[in-house]
């Protein structure tokens, strides 16, 4: 049974121009970042290692498919994560708007396996948008820009050569979906709560600042540092660091895939306790 | 059919429905009358399980994966997709069958036409109506609840609406619907339920409800407003059509009166307003 409505949802979703409208958008900023790098970026970079470039030589076109590729890679900070929770909340939001979930609730269909199934479209909507983007900046950056070594400043410059550099992205690619996962089920759980979509596209908006903004604050307790949500969202950029503590990540993202867990269990409850009209 | 006693819903607003009981039969078209906000949604919406009563039961002697097919409401429907894909989706997620064949059967079964491929949001109201129906009606269920359905339909759009209605009724549905349209639920129900402030007030045949309460009737015909006899009953005559002041039992003896006086009389039509029905007088 639950096939049926996985599928369903999937077929409502791709037919539905918002999605394709957010599609748009996601490889629109893919090229607006490759464009203004191709004309604009070896100056940013010139000016950016300009000190350093005084003491050392750097051998190779530093202005490379990998930096395009870890520069796309940061539009999972704010971004990527807004539109992928403005398309899954939509999934119950629309419903509730339409007039539709009032529809599906009429035909012979079990309450809970029909917002599993929506939690289960929007992580596969999720995963292959962020295949989409990882593809298609593979191929334009790599078409456009060529290899070469990758150098990314997080509070020291760190230099990884061309083969490393791509294993490393292809892992905070995989990594980022877990947090893109993480907040696209927030999403729909806002939206079995909030109901309408304007109201649940500020709740996400503001649930991804105070994210970023809680992710750099200083709690000093332990298990909040360690295991507190905003804290375990950024695991993909832990693969540019220059020893990867592969174990901590894997600890972080299993963490994360239980908070996943928790919120699809909170908005499924809460989905099958209220009435529907 | 269906058994529903004693319901109560109160919201934060106030109490929308009252200990209603209603029951409806196999076969059998049941009306449910009342102003605006009286709780005829309300009751709808339990009936159907889509909010809980907080006292009452509601039992269907139904084995169907889906006893119930109901439009509450404005049909809710995927705008963005034609009839047949709302059709495949509806049908999809309770694992109905989804070929060809039986859904454009279900779309000709309540007169939607087939060649119509583009998205519902360019459908009338009356079509939109229909396609609800064809969606409430997937997965054969036993009882049908429609919610004002000739809203928003013109004359000709109510007329087909009632003629679907009462060829599902022969197909053994248990039917009940809501209405402000007077004369269709006389000509369609069965059976009528009244309700007032959450309250069911009155209930019985639709053609005994009616006829305790109505006084005033039209009646048409060739040069009727000649006729000696119903002279003294006109209270307003025009060309060819009377309105006359008597009760149920009188109408009979009057329209005998016309026939034996070769007046043709083409209709007779009781005028009552849903406030005589609400505030009935003890004859």
């Amino acid at each position: 049974m639950m096939l049926p409505l996985l599928k369903t949802e999937l077929f409502k979703l791709f037919r539905e121009s918002k999605t394709w409208y957010a599609i748009a958008a996601v490889l629109l900023i893919e090229l607006i970042i490759l464009v203004a790098a191709y004309y604009q970026g070896a100056e940013i970079l010139d000016l950016l290692l300009e000190n350093l470039q005084q003491s050392f030589y750097f051998e190779g076109n530093l202005l490379n498919g990998n930096l395009l590729l870890y520069i796309v890679l940061n539009s999972l900070w704010f971004n990527l994560p807004l539109i992928l929770m403005i398309v899954s909340s939509s999934l119950i939001t629309d419903e509730y708007k339409n007039g539709t979930l009032k529809t599906l609730m009429l035909q012979a269909v079990d309450k809970r396996k029909l917002i599993l199934a929506k939690f289960i479209a929007s992580l596969i909507f999720t995963v292959l948008m962020l295949l989409l983007l990882m593809i298609t900046t593979f191929v334009l950056a790599y078409g456009i820009f060529g290899t070469g070594d990758l150098v990314v400043y997080l509070g020291t410059l760190n230099f990884f050569p061309s083969e490393e550099a791509f294993k490393r992205i292809c892992f905070a690619f995989a990594s980022g979906t877990i947090s893109m996962i993480f907040f696209t089920t927030v999403s729909i759980t806002l939206g079995i709560f909030l109901k309408e979509s304007a109201k649940t596209w500020i709740a996400s908006a503001f649930f991804l600042i105070l994210s970023s903004l809680l992710l750099k604050a200083k709690f000093g307790l332990g298990a909040v540092e360690s295991y507190f949500f905003p804290k375990l969202t950024n695991s993909w950029q832990r693969f540019f660091d220059y020893e990867v503590d592969v174990s901590s990540i894997l600890l972080d993202n299993s963490v994360l895939g239980i908070y996943i867990i928790l919120v699809v269990l909170i908005g499924t409850y809460y989905f099958k306790k209220q009435d529907v009209g | 059919m269906l058994k529903a006693t004693q319901l109560s819903k109160t919201y934060k607003s106030g109490k929308a429905l009252d200990n209603a009981s209603i029951h409806l039969n196999s076969g059998q078209i049941s009306g449910l009358l009342g102003r605006n906000g009286a709780g005829k949604t309300t009751l709808f919406k339990i009936l159907c399980g889509l909010i809980t009563p907080d006292a009452g039961k509601v039992s269907i002697a139904s084995k169907k994966q889906k006893p119930i097919g109901a439009v509450i409401e404005e049909p809710g429907l995927y705008t963005y997709l034609n009839a047949y894909d709302n059709l495949k989706v509806f049908s999809q997620i309770q694992g109905a069958p989804t070929d060809i064949t039986t859904l454009e059967n279900c779309l000709k079964e309540v007169g939607l036409p087939l060649n119509r491929k583009d998205p519902v949001r360019n459908f009338s109201m009356g079509m939109k109506q229909r396609l609800g129906i064809a969606i409430a009606l997937l997965n054969n269920p036993d009882i049908l609840i429609l919610d004002e359905p000739f809203s928003g339909l013109d004359p000709t759009g109510v007329a087909s609406l009632s003629k679907l209605i009462k060829q599902l009724a022969n197909r053994k549905i248990a039917i009940l619907l809501s209405s402000h349209l007077m004369a269709e639920l006389h000509k369609v129900c069965d059976d009528l339920y009244i309700i007032d402030n959450g309250k069911i007030i009155n209930q019985g045949l639709t053609q005994d409800i009616i006829d305790s309460q109505v006084t005033i009737y039209t009646i048409t015909g060739k040069n009727i407003e000649n006729s000696d006899f119903i002279q003294s009953y006109i209270v307003q005559k025009e060309k060819n059509k009377v309105t006359i002041k008597c009760d149920s039992e009188a109408i009979s003896e009057i329209l005998k009166s016309l026939l034996d006086d070769r007046f043709k009389v083409t209709s007779c039509v009781p005028n009552i307003t849903l406030e005589q029905l609400l505030n009935p007088v003890s004859k």
